[in-house]
């Protein structure tokens, strides 16, 4: 089980990867909208793992990434992105990224990742 | 001219026999006793370790042990009448959601048959399905340092939502494309979805069940249902379970008023 901070500027991305999680028996200590506000809840949450949309307003996953790495160059962050958007995953994960995910995801393959990348 | 020990299929039962095949024929002998032109053949389908190839109207069934099937499938399928091109192709490159961490690249040839979309490589040959086929887009993904230009074929595998690539040049790229989006067609969706249908049909595809919805939508049971009805129209989900809702009758409120009530003292 772990501690898991939600990123996605969709409230029904952010409630489906929720249940997902849920379900998986892991617990969401706090979920953002943007990654300004991702930095700041990581900051005062301190979760087991963070899962990253990457488009997002005011401050993109990338950005948000850099910043939870600076803070905690240990931190496991997993982005969700969309297909066609490998340029950016690959950043991400010359960022840190433990791993990623595809929109759209099915729920047992998202929780075996997210289980995988917490025990690694 | 190769020689493969094998069983074929003839008049409902399995004979020992020796197939012989080369680039162009295979001949199945007594008592099929036939010579197949492989430029004919029109479908190719593997279940276990049979495989049936369709010529016109006939059907033939030859059955024989993995090493030697993946050769005369081999030289079928490079052989047959189906649409093919040389490419490289990734089956599956995402399953799920997740990225296959050990999925590469691989040089080979794709061809397309009336039941599937069948790749062969050195190493593997997969079969998709035509009928397990959700989608088929042209989109960009970048392979060593560059953008190229892809075909992204989504599937269903044992269950998971899965994702291929093939990538061959820009030429015949178009070429696939429309081929395989017209061998697909009829699982295309005719009309639209309201967003809320939308949003319903992404949590059945995430494997929520239906009071799960419910919860995450807000909505009633009949409202889902109603939702449920709408997509079952369409042709976008099938039934799987039907839920029941029952009442008491007075049998069981009796039982009920019953199992409230604090115990006697002896």
């Amino acid at each position: 089980m772990g501690r898991i901070l939600v990123v996605d500027d969709t409230l029904f991305m952010r409630t489906l990867l929720k249940n997902i999680l849920f379900s998986g028996n892991h617990d969401i200590v706090g979920e953002a909208e943007n990654g300004e506000d991702a930095v700041e809840k990581y900051t005062s949450l301190q979760p087991d793992l963070v899962t990253m949309d990457i488009v997002m307003p005011k401050k993109n996953g990338i950005e948000a990434l850099k910043e939870i790495m600076a803070i905690n160059p240990k931190a496991k962050v997993i982005m969700c992105t969309a297909v066609g958007q490998e340029q950016m995953v690959k950043l991400a994960i010359k960022t840190g990224a433990k791993g990623y995910i595809v929109k759209p995801f099915q729920a047992p393959k998202v929780i075996e990742e997210i289980n995988s990348v917490l025990k690694s | 001219m190769k020689t493969i020990p094998a069983k074929i299929e003839a008049q409902g039962k399995w004979i020992s026999a020796k197939i012989e095949i080369d680039e162009t024929t295979i001949y199945l002998p007594e008592p099929v006793d036939t010579q197949i032109l492989l430029k004919s053949i029109d479908d190719v389908q593997q279940r276990k370790n049979i495989i049936t190839i369709s010529v016109a109207e006939q059907n033939y069934r030859i059955a024989t042990v993995p090493k030697a099937l993946v050769i005369l499938k081999r030289v079928i399928l490079m052989g047959c009448s189906g649409y093919r091109l040389m490419a490289y192709f990734m089956s599956p490159a995402i399953r799920g959601g997740v990225m296959v961490s050990d999925a590469e690249w691989e040089k080979g040839a794709v061809t397309v048959l009336t039941s599937g979309i069948w790749f062969v490589s050195q190493k593997h040959q997969i079969c998709i399905p035509i009928a397990d086929v959700s989608g088929i887009e042209q989109t960009q993904r970048e392979i060593q340092g560059t953008e190229k230009n892809v075909v992204k074929i989504d599937h269903v595998e044992n269950g998971d939502v899965s994702t291929s690539f093939v990538l061959c040049p820009s030429t015949t790229l178009q070429v696939l494309y429309n081929y395989l989006t017209d061998a697909t067609k009829g699982s295309s969706l005719d009309g639209e979805l309201d967003p809320l249908s939308s949003q319903v049909a992404m949590l059945v595809y995430s494997g929520m069940d239906s009071h799960s919805i419910e919860g995450m939508l807000e909505k009633s049971q009949r409202e889902i249902d109603a939702i449920y009805d709408r997509m079952l129209g369409l042709g976008l989900v099938e039934v799987v379970q039907t839920r029941r809702e029952v009442k008491l009758t007075t049998k069981g409120v009796r039982f009920v008023t019953e199992a409230v009530k604090p115990p006697t003292p002896q």
